[in-house]
């Protein structure tokens, strides 16, 4: 990482940091934290069928709570080692855009490993990472580091989870770069639940190749604060994003996430949802930005940022931007925020629902698009259980699972 | 035994207008009646204030419902007492399907009086044997509720929730608006399978040819928010014959 600049942290000065609470980040020991055992045991989620999985607890490989990965395509390499992949995998501009934003090169040369993850050209792959932040804030950071280098025709489902356990106000500032090559596929799907008070940070970074497809599905649900900042490159002709978000702010929580889509090369596509729901005094923020340059010919994106707000306090800002520099393209982009339906809601209501089953049922309905995107069935229902806690009905929402 | 549900002398507004002005309508239990009426006379207005929806404002007047007061009841507490409404424009709502509604609804209803929830295979049993009844294909059950479902489609999922709910008491707006005559006779199939000497339905409508096939007891024309008369089956032909206006001058 040494040919990267050091920077200074951003501040909501910045207008694409507007929005991002970043009074965790500034609290916080930005030292990476030692490893170490965890205080409190690990409750991990059950075994993905097919997966390998690997556990980092702060930061720091877990062999014990990991799986056999001797076959494997993923290695552990040393962040310098890793800097130096990131340059020749990726073109350096979509790197420099990192670094723009990035938190996660701020102490770029911090952090123990970087799990680097390369499916040969034509090879299927299915991979679970668990990054556990278990330490206080105080103490450190944790930086989960991850790549991904898929070959031609490659197939890559990978799943990223970041939980917590033991410490209720972690700090996590994570980074992930994926570069696919021709033809290749990464199914990528991220689940952050870490516990309520956590801090949770990432800068993501994709370069697609030539007809090859990036689908990252997120689920934001923990964190006092939290900010997603990803960079996707449409670099080769006919290249596919096809991203969704679903997060959800209660109580006092601030999820803000920013997504900036490059379409360099004729017949890129981009299809983009966001749905967010605020509650209580929840804030949401999601800034999409699109650009079309003028090389990319028959381009192809739609965004659909959707928010609900059900509390007096909650606030939302989802923001479609366009940046076109050419004519031939189809860009569509929608934008609502708004409450609970009351036409629906009084529907619900006389069929004998009670108020608050109804309501959640409602919530759960206007989210349920982006979960369903989800296709591996047992993590969806896993997903589909965490929203309903987060709703605060569990039992009242009990049964209601997709049919797929 | 007292009547199912007695309306008295109900006034009502909407945004501020006056829609109701001193209704007064007693259904017994077994019984069918029928309120017909032009256009903006209070129809829907009747059917949505028996429900409970906001923003209708009760100006004057009294409901009671098996003898209690229906009004200060809210909506969810009216539906699990017994009374059901069947909606002229039912909402879609993608994401929440059918079977969960039904299943959630029942149980509503179930743990109200008192009842376990029901069982899975028994709910499955029971739903099966009414979309057969509604010649409602099963694939409904996992789609989101009325999620592009055609007009006619939507009255009968309408009929169905109450044939799972079997109300004391269901009020049908303009059930049959819509329909084409086929489906017209299966809705009205299914509104007769739930006639017993226990419960009581009312409904609206604009058209005499859902009475062809649901036959009421008493007809009633809705004129400027009252009940402005009331006589058997055969008025509901009378209307169909001359229209509302020598009602209207008569009121």
């Amino acid at each position: 990482m040494s040919a990267l600049p050091d920077i200074a942290l951003p501040t909501n000065r910045d207008e694409n940091w507007r929005y991002a609470n970043l009074r965790p980040l500034a609290k916080a020991k930005s030292d990476a934290i030692a490893a170490h055992d965890p205080a409190t045991p690990v409750d991990l989620p059950a075994i993905l069928p097919d997966y390998e999985r690997w556990v980092f607890i702060d930061g720091h490989y877990s062999r014990e709570l990991s799986t056999d990965t001797d076959a494997s395509c993923a290695r552990l390499i040393g962040v310098r080692e890793a800097g130096d992949t990131l340059l020749t995998m990726l073109d350096l501009d979509l790197a420099q855009a990192g670094v723009d934003f990035s938190l996660a090169r701020v102490n770029g040369a911090r952090g123990d490993v970087v799990l680097h993850i390369a499916p040969p050209d034509r090879a299927q792959a299915r991979i679970e990472i668990i990054f556990i932040a278990s330490a206080a804030a105080a103490a450190g950071t944790s930086y989960p580091r991850v790549q991904v280098h898929g070959g031609r025709s490659s197939h890559l489902r990978l799943v990223e989870r970041h939980l917590s356990a033991g410490a209720t106000d972690p700090l996590v500032n994570a980074a992930v770069d994926i570069a696919l090559r021709a033809d290749g596929i990464v199914d990528h799907c991220r689940v952050q639940n870490c516990a309520d008070g956590a801090g949770c940070f990432d800068t993501l970074t994709a370069h697609v190749g030539e007809r090859a497809t990036y689908r990252l599905r997120t689920v934001t649900l923990g964190g006092i604060a939290s900010r997603s900042t990803i960079f996707v490159k449409l670099a080769g002709r006919a290249a596919r994003c096809e991203f969704s978000a679903a997060v959800i702010a209660n109580g006092s929580q601030g999820h803000d996430v920013f997504a900036g889509i490059d379409h360099v090369a004729p017949g890129t596509s981009t299809r983009e949802t966001f749905r967010g729901i605020a509650t209580d005094r929840g804030k949401l923020a999601f800034n999409g930005k699109m650009i079309v340059r003028e090389t990319a010919h028959g381009a192809d994106s739609d965004q659909s940022l959707k928010s609900l707000l059900t509390g007096s306090g909650a606030e939302a800002a989802a923001r479609p931007q366009l940046e076109i520099y050419t004519d031939k393209v189809s860009a569509k982009h929608g934008a609502t925020t708004g409450k609970l339906d009351e036409q629906m809601l009084f529907y619900l209501l006389s069929r004998g629902l009670d108020r608050l089953q109804a309501q959640a049922l409602l919530q759960w309905a206007f989210i349920e698009e982006t979960v369903s995107q989800v296709e591996l069935a047992p993590l969806r229902l896993e997903i589909e259980q965490l929203i309903a806690t987060r709703l605060n009905e569990i039992s009242r929402l009990e049964g209601l699972v997709t049919n797929s | 035994m007292s009547a199912l549900l007695e309306i008295s002398n109900l006034s009502a507004k909407v945004g501020g207008k006056n829609v109701l002005n001193g209704l007064s309508l007693t259904i017994g239990a077994g019984e069918v009646h029928a309120i017909m009426g032009p256009n903006g006379s209070g129809k829907s207005t009747l059917s949505y204030v028996l429900a409970g929806r906001p923003g209708y404002e009760i100006t004057g007047g009294s409901v009671r419902y098996r003898g209690a007061d229906l009004l200060s009841l809210p909506t969810e507490e009216r539906a699990r007492a017994g009374l059901f409404l069947g909606f002229q424009y039912p909402v879609e709502i993608p994401g929440v399907n059918n079977v969960y509604l039904l299943k959630a609804a029942l149980n509503a209803k179930r743990k109200a009086s008192g009842q376990q929830e029901v069982d899975a295979y028994e709910f499955l049993q029971l739903v099966r044997a009414k979309m057969k009844l509604m010649q409602i294909d099963e694939s409904f059950l996992k789609r989101g509720v009325n999620e592009g479902f055609s007009g006619g489609e939507k009255k009968r999922n309408e009929i169905l929730q109450m044939l799972v709910l079997e109300p004391a008491l269901a009020v049908l707006d303009e059930t049959d608006s819509g329909l084409d005559i086929d489906a017209l006779k299966v809705v009205a199939k299914g509104v007769n399978s739930l006639r017993s000497s226990e419960r009581g339905v009312l409904l609206i409508t604009h058209y005499q040819r859902l009475l062809d096939h649901v036959v009421p007891d008493f007809v009633h024309v809705l004129a400027r928010g009252r009940i402005a008369k009331t006589g058997g089956k055969e008025l509901a032909l009378e209307l169909e014959r001359r229209g509302y206006d020598w009602v209207l001058e008569v009121a």
